[in-house]
């Protein structure tokens, strides 16, 4: 059956490993004064020999424990982060990695934000013109349009990306703990979207921890610990393997 | 979608609405955030030529005809050399927001940013205009040479930026390197005292640095209505080129960590 199907994202052999020191030089005076010294060097394998394929039209949900990671594995697959070396990546298609707060300047103002972001995420000018009184009256921003968003509060940023998102141009999104959004009153809201069809006809990746969410809507999940993948496949065994995990 | 045919050229109108729309941004950024606003993008040049202008025409009497315009075009091109360069070393970090989880292609960064420092030139090259025929020089046919000698200051402003904000991901105090290098340069490019100077005492310096060729054929082109020197137009035509090319493969090995490692 999934013969028939086409590739979305496709990791082969990959690995991700962090490099880091409490001793780093990073500049030229403290690399002069240590020549004999070299850079102790730690690693941290954040994502180990991982292969996958995930099709196209599909809702994958990713779970684990914090710093299993299923972040790391998300910017990985959305081309943030390049791979260790061996590692694969096939991405078919553009994808968008979203995550709460980012992609915005604090210098910019709200409106100078959503062109912008709007305009990353692919729309032309013109189209944000269009929805941009639907994202902020989404956001439920109308008095603050002109204000930079550094004098935003962190729940006001979050209900603006989100919002701004939701117009995003992508055949792949990466959805990275997006629905602990704001307030109870927003978080229906944004969950309302997720039903109606935004996901329909793209390929959707979920990360999060509210299992209730993956259960329904993910066809498949990925169970990350400890940087292996435990486990891709069928949901309900997902979680369960996620909840035995001690 | 992707398989939709006029995708393409879609994707390539936003692209291009997106660099103008950054560009914008940031100039208004640049001088819109203070009272004085886009005054600012002219009293610096003006306030730097009186200050040469005393030193060099009447304490040290350089004798250069004009010496007052033939500074400030130095001085106008010179900056946006600096502004470039040292403003885009750090544009990896400042503009992390734009390509950390997006598709958005880096290069589309240093075009914005270079754009909008076009953008504040043109205004000081109005004035530049309006100086020069205050002193009773006019522009004449050779303008015709403006847009190459200008796609050399583009070309190698860009290149050396794309090149340095890479070091600066490996090495940060690039920046501080950096400064000094540019007062080398300052001292070298002929901009306080008259090249024939240069030519005579160390002649290699023209060649090898770019910005001499430059600001030479700025002022030949705009002040003294001559063509320019080809064989430096053509010489810092292929530096630039070169720097670019150089800068373009940083980005694309070494700035692939970006944002991992900022």
């Amino acid at each position: 059956m999934s013969l028939t199907k086409e590739i979305a994202v496709s990791l082969k052999n990959v690995s991700k490993t962090f490099r880091f020191s409490d001793k780093t030089f990073h500049t030229l005076q403290q690399r002069l004064f240590n020549l004999h010294k070299k850079n102790k060097k730690q690693h941290l394998k954040a994502v180990k020999n991982v292969n996958l394929d995930i099709y196209k039209g599909e809702c994958i949900g990713i779970i684990g424990r914090n710093g299993s990671g299923k972040s790391t594995l998300t910017k990985i697959m959305s081309g943030s982060y390049i791979p260790d070396k061996g590692g694969e990546v096939v991405k078919n298609g553009t994808s968008l990695l979203l995550n709460l707060g980012v992609g915005f300047s604090h210098e910019l103002t709200a409106r100078e934000n959503i062109y912008v972001n709007g305009s990353t995420l692919g729309l032309r000018i013109k189209e944000i013109d269009k929805i941009f009184n639907d994202i902020i009256e989404f956001a439920d921003l109308q008095d603050f349009v002109d204000t930079k968003i550094k004098y935003y509060s962190s729940g006001m940023i979050q209900r603006l990306s989100f919002s701004t998102a939701i117009y995003a141009n992508a055949d792949i999104i990466f959805l990275d703990e997006v629905f602990a959004v704001g307030d109870e009153k927003f978080r229906d809201k944004a969950t309302k979207v997720l039903e109606e069809n935004w996901i329909n006809g793209r390929t959707a990746i979920l990360v999060s921890h509210s299992i209730g969410l993956i259960e329904k809507y993910c066809n498949r999940t990925i169970l990350m610990h400890q940087g292996e993948l435990l486990h891709f496949g069928d949901t309900k065994e997902a979680i369960e393997k996620y909840r035995s995990l001690t | 979608m992707s398989d939709n045919p006029s995708n393409m050229g879609l994707t390539q109108g936003n692209r291009l609405e997106r660099i103008w729309l950054l560009a914008k941004i940031e100039f208004k950024l640049r001088y819109y955030e203070n009272k004085l606003g886009l005054l600012w993008a002219l009293i610096k040049p003006l306030v730097q030529m009186v200050i040469y202008y005393v030193a060099f025409a009447i304490i040290l009497q350089v004798s250069v005809p004009n010496y007052a315009v033939y500074l400030f075009i130095g001085l106008i091109v010179w900056g946006v050399f600096t502004e470039s360069t040292s403003g885009m070393i750090v544009v990896l970090k400042t503009k992390k927001y734009l390509y950390e989880y997006s598709n958005m292609s880096k290069l589309d960064i240093y075009l914005s940013s270079q754009l909008s420092i076009i953008i504040g030139f043109m205004f000081n090259l109005v004035v530049f205009v309006i100086a020069l025929y205050m002193s009773g020089l006019s522009l004449g046919v050779n303008v015709l040479w403006f847009p190459v000698v200008f796609l050399n200051l583009c070309l190698f402003s860009i290149g050396t930026s794309m090149i340095l904000s890479t070091i600066f991901l490996i090495v940060k105090d690039i920046k501080q390197i950096w400064s000094l290098l540019l007062m080398l340069l300052f001292w070298v490019s002929p901009l306080l005292y008259h090249y024939e100077r240069i030519a005579e005492s160390l002649p290699v310096l023209n060649y090898i640095n770019p910005l001499a060729g430059i600001i030479i054929n700025f002022r030949n082109t705009l002040m003294y209505n001559l063509p320019p020197d080809l064989t430096l137009l053509a010489l810092n035509f292929v530096q630039g080129t070169v720097v670019v090319l150089i800068g373009m493969v940083m980005v694309k090995k070494i700035g692939a960590r970006a944002s991992e490692i900022l």
